[in-house]
């Protein structure tokens, strides 16, 4: 009974269309082509990326003009960073009062001294090699919600240290 | 007969999408890796080269006879002061709702730059409460004219022709870092 039952499976087993049989993948494609052209839209060209970190949220501006290779400086509500190393505090966007110079309250020491040590390396680099050299541009990524008086300070340090040229990181406004 | 039958059979035919699949498959997550979906730029001068250099030689010229000024009140009042020869004139722009009004302040500027076309650096005097995204607002509506308005002539110096631009006050500097 049992040897008949196997012979009637392998009756059909035999009968049975070879296994090939095709996707559709057409509309795979289709979607993939959308996906495709959307990222080619949004693909970056720019060799400088800046990446402002989730407690940080920029000014929106108009303005188009593509970042460049330089120092980058953050100033957000917990405290000044440059090169992503936290060089001053700051409580709500405010400084300290140890943080100022007493002679000189637009002067903050610890940011001089960390941007010092930027600039002598720059011209450390610029001494080594003939194709670089230190123009003294810096990009400030700073929260949009802070007061010109604690920029103003970051701003007038980095002129002291040598680095007169900044320029403010901004959304680009769609 | 025959041959219109094999012509049909010709035209019926199924493409072979698979390599072109591969090729899509190996682009995506190159490009999923290189997404930006916010942009980020910088406030500069976006000034075409020969455009640059007429603004530079008018900047020059006018470093020392011709200065603008312009003071953000932490009422967001915008003050502008035209240093001509000397002299100074006094504009103000009142503020809208608590807010700097920016269409208010664009209407002024471009008044002022029908007087002085070739006038680009501006000085920028916030005061210490007005926050970033005030500042960068004011720069934004001082910068070029809107694509509606009509485009700025002024004579480029050097080469004493008529030059066209969209640009207003692009060149902005803040007036009181240095001043402590």
């Amino acid at each position: 009974m049992a040897l008949g039952r196997r012979r009637g499976m392998g009756k059909y087993i035999d009968k049975r269309v070879a296994s090939t049989f095709k996707i559709q993948i057409t509309s795979m494609v289709d979607m993939f082509v959308i996906l495709l052209v959307f990222l080619l839209k949004s693909y970056s060209t720019s060799p400088v990326n800046i990446n402002p970190s989730d407690q940080l949220t920029l000014p929106a501006s108009s303005s188009t003009k593509d970042p460049t290779e330089v120092l980058k400086m953050v100033v957000s509500k917990t405290g000044i960073f440059v090169d992503d190393k936290k060089v001053v505090d700051l409580k709500d966007g405010a400084l300290a009062t140890g943080d100022v110079d007493s002679n000189d309250t637009q002067f903050i020491r610890a940011l001089y001294s960390e941007l010092d040590e930027q600039v002598k390396k720059s011209r450390t680099i610029a001494s080594q090699n003939s194709e670089l050299e230190f123009d003294g541009k810096v990009i400030m990524q700073a929260e949009r919600s802070l007061p010109y008086d604690i920029l103003r300070k970051v701003m007038y340090t980095s002129m002291m240290a040598g680095y007169s040229d900044v320029k403010i990181a901004v959304m680009l406004k769609e | 007969m025959r041959a219109l039958k094999s012509r049909i059979d010709d035209s019926t035919f199924e493409l072979n999408l698979a390599p072109m699949l591969d090729i899509i498959v190996s682009i995506i997550p190159m490009l999923l890796l290189s997404v930006v979906f916010t942009r980020i730029t910088v406030i500069d001068t976006p000034v075409p080269q020969a455009v640059e250099q007429a603004v530079a030689a008018a900047n020059e010229k006018n470093k020392d006879l011709i200065q603008v000024r312009m003071a953000v009140a932490k009422n967001r009042n915008v003050q502008i002061t035209i240093v001509d020869h000397g002299q100074s004139k006094d504009y103000e722009v009142a503020a809208l709702n608590a807010k700097t009004d920016l269409d208010g302040l664009y209407k002024q500027v471009l008044a002022i730059k029908k007087d002085y076309p070739d006038v680009f650096r501006v000085e920028l005097n916030p005061e210490e409460s007005v926050p970033l995204e005030e500042i960068v607002a004011v720069m934004d509506s001082v910068r070029t004219t809107k694509s509606s308005d009509k485009k700025v002539v002024f004579t480029d110096s050097t080469t004493g022709k008529p030059v066209e631009t969209n640009l207003l006050l692009p060149d902005i500097i803040f007036g009181n870092v240095a001043g402590g």
